[in-house]
């Protein structure tokens, strides 16, 4: 499972009661808006054996629950909680698939707000580049030594990050909320991670190249913020395996990543130039 | 043990005087900083000296345009900087340096008090301090609230910006798309003809506390961005279409107010903001958030981001009109915070610059 934002202390929205009693929950994480609970058991699929036998599954379960905010109106609340959890389930299935990296789907309920699906496990991409950056530094002063070492350790992970990405792209998928906290990294085979990538309740469907550019430009930005110094290296890397992703494609994949890109350099500019009046 | 930057900070007292001008409001503030009374102890609470402010402001329907505004600055900032120095107390001699804002913001209004700043300057010769009027707001937040390392939201007429501390700069986590949320808010006052005393922010706050009815309204999150303008044209349509003799209902059959719509307005908008907030919380691992800027002084969207805010754990720091709306003791503020540890603004280096991004500064006074 993930580790992000662990807080016991936190006094909790309350899941519906049935839920809590039936099975043995724990909270891994408060995130940007659901809170996400890890399970052994299947949500309805009764005996322990059969989970842990059958392949794929033995990591366990992830409940993702969107409590009701009570910071916004109700109705309001309903329905974002709803559409939010349709199009992250929508996406999930198809994506899966179509044999893209993203957690299998198991069971939902719009209407309160719950997801079950499969517990992916292994770091977010953000903890695990704040990690090999601090076995870095610590290995060498030597800045060029650094260098080399990124290279070694974190490049290969952030090509197929920029691969996995292209294949949502393709297939005309949207994801509306890329970050490193929304990708996380699964132990494939020594030390090589694969990146599944999490967190759909923004996503939508788009033939635009333009909303995938802007796709891009937010994920950028997450990497210019939380890991401001080698910012530049990193989106480098990422981009490059993205393009490779679409060249598998053939002619087709190659014309859209092209136009994509054009996009990417329009969407920079505008945030650049973004009027800031005081 | 001591930072590089508590070897830094000068072991007396320090004073700033502030000019801010960059939109319709003219501010003039004076801060005295102590010295920490040893270096591993914090810095003990700046001083507030004066803090004063005049308002440009312009009839119902009418938004402020540059000229008009600079021209306003011109007039009053000479009487604004008499009465500052009067009212703190202090003499020419124990100023340390004069700060002002550098940008971002409207141009001529800039230049109009850049000018008044560099005069008093040489005048008196005494250094110039550059600020960045986002920084500026940061700062006097956390001097005010107390907040140690929040996720800032930033909102007023002219910006919406989240923003988190990060490697000795503020770092942008999420934005808005197209206009701010000031602006939204102040072009539907506009179209709903309000008046602009004391602001028009204020007056939809007013009247949106009489609404009842929650119309639906586009709403837009991209990850940590909003965009607000999409959400304006809808409203604005459904205004027209109401003061234009065709009025609308709601599913049960109440006809929409105008109270009823600035309701929703603020209802939508704001539950975006608390979003793209939360999400920047989540990413970044912090539960304390501070709101500064003009729109920062709205109680709804306070208590919404304090509801938020308390679901994880945290809390939420805002201030009130004094230091929330623009005023000169936050420039003077992260001024003085820049000149004790060596900054200074030649003045052929004094230029205003319209766009000046809150992450190009350098906060060389932290280094947590
Ligand atoms: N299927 C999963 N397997 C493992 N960890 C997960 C899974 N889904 C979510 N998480 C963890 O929970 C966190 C929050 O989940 P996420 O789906 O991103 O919700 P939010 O919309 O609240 O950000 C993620 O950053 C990740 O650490
Ligand atoms: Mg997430």
């Amino acid at each position: 499972m993930a580790d992000d934002n662990k807080n016991a202390e936190i006094p909790l929205p309350a899941l519906p009661e049935g839920i809590v009693k039936a099975l043995d929950l724990t909270l891994i994480s408060q995130g940007a808006e659901a809170l996400v609970f890890f399970s052994q058991s299947h949500p309805f699929i009764p005996t322990h054996e059969a989970i842990t036998n059958s392949p794929g599954f033995s990591a366990g379960y992830i409940l993702k629950y969107r409590p009701p905010k009570p910071y916004r109106h109700a109705l309001l609340d309903a329905q974002l909680t709803k559409h939010r959890t349709l199009s992250e389930v929508r996406s999930l299935y198809k994506l899966m698939l179509a044999g893209v990296k993203v957690p299998v789907f198991v069971s939902v309920d719009p209407r309160q707000g719950i997801i079950w699906m499969e517990n992916i496990s292994g770091p977010s991409l953000k903890k695990w580049i704040w990690g090999n950056e601090e076995v870095i530094d610590s290995q060498t002063e030597d800045e060029a030594g650094r260098a080399k070492l990124r290279e070694e350790k974190i490049k290969g992970t952030l090509l197929s990050v920029g691969s996995e990405i292209s294949k949502l792209h393709f297939m005309d998928m949207v994801h509306g909320d890329l970050t490193t906290s929304n990708l996380v990294l699964r132990n494939k085979n020594e030390g090589e991670m694969e990146p599944v990538i999490i967190d759909f309740g923004l996503s939508s469907q788009s033939t635009l190249p333009e909303d995938k550019a802007v796709d891009l430009y937010v994920l950028e930005r997450a990497f210019v913020s939380t890991h401001p110094m080698h910012a530049e290296e990193y989106i480098g890397w990422l981009l490059e395996g993205y393009v490779a992703g679409f060249g598998r494609g053939k002619k087709t994949g190659v014309f859209k990543v092209r136009e994509i890109m054009k996009k990417l350099e329009a969407v920079r500019l505008r945030g650049r130039k973004r009027s800031m009046v005081g | 043990m001591p930072s590089k930057i508590q070897k830094l900070e000068p072991d007396r007292t320090t004073i700033a005087i502030g000019l801010e001008g960059s939109a319709n409001k003219l501010g003039v503030g004076i801060i005295r900083h102590h010295p920490r009374p040893d270096k591993s102890s914090p810095k003990p609470p700046a001083e507030i000296l004066a803090n004063i402010r005049h308002t440009y402001i312009t009839p119902p329907g009418e938004g402020f345009l540059p000229r008009d505004t600079a021209k306003h600055h011109r007039s009053f900032v000479v009487k604004l900087v008499r009465q500052a120095l009067k009212q703190s107390g202090v003499s020419i001699a124990d100023i340390d340096c004069v700060c002002f804002t550098q940008g971002p913001g409207m141009g001529a209004p800039l230049q109009s008090v850049a000018i008044a700043a560099r005069t008093i300057s040489l005048m008196w010769d005494k250094p110039l301090v550059g600020v960045n009027h986002c920084v500026g707001h940061i700062e006097m937040g956390r001097e005010i609230t107390g907040a140690t390392n929040p996720v800032v939201l930033y909102v007023s007429g002219g910006n919406t910006q989240v923003i988190a501390y990060s490697h000795q700069r503020y770092r942008i986590f999420g934005e808005t798309l197209d206009i701010a949320v000031g602006n939204c808010l102040d072009r539907f006052a506009r179209t709903l003809h309000i008046p602009n005393d004391p602001s028009p922010g204020y007056n939809i706050e007013q009247l949106a506390r009489k609404g009842k009815h929650y119309v639906e309204l586009p709403y837009t999150v991209k990850g940590m961005d909003v965009s607000m303008s999409g959400i304006l044209a809808y409203i604005d349509g459904v205004a027209n279409d109401i003061f234009g003799g065709k009025p609308k209902y709601t599913d049960d059959g109440a006809e929409i107010t105008r109270e009823d719509l600035c309701f929703s307005l603020q209802e939508t908008i704001f539950a975006m903001l608390v979003e793209i907030t939360e999400r920047a919380m989540a990413h970044v691992g912090s539960q304390q958030v501070l709101i500064v800027g003009g729109v920062g002084c709205n109680e709804r969207l306070q208590q919404m981001m304090g509801m938020m805010a308390r679901d994880r754990g945290g809390a939420v720091y805002a201030t009130d009109e004094r230091f929330c709306i623009d005023n000169g003791i936050m420039i003077a503020h992260a001024g003085l915070l820049a000149y004790e540890t060596g900054y200074r603004t030649e003045l052929e280096d004094s230029v205003c610059t319209q766009r000046f991004r809150t992450d190009e500064v350098f906060l060389a006074w932290r280094d947590d």
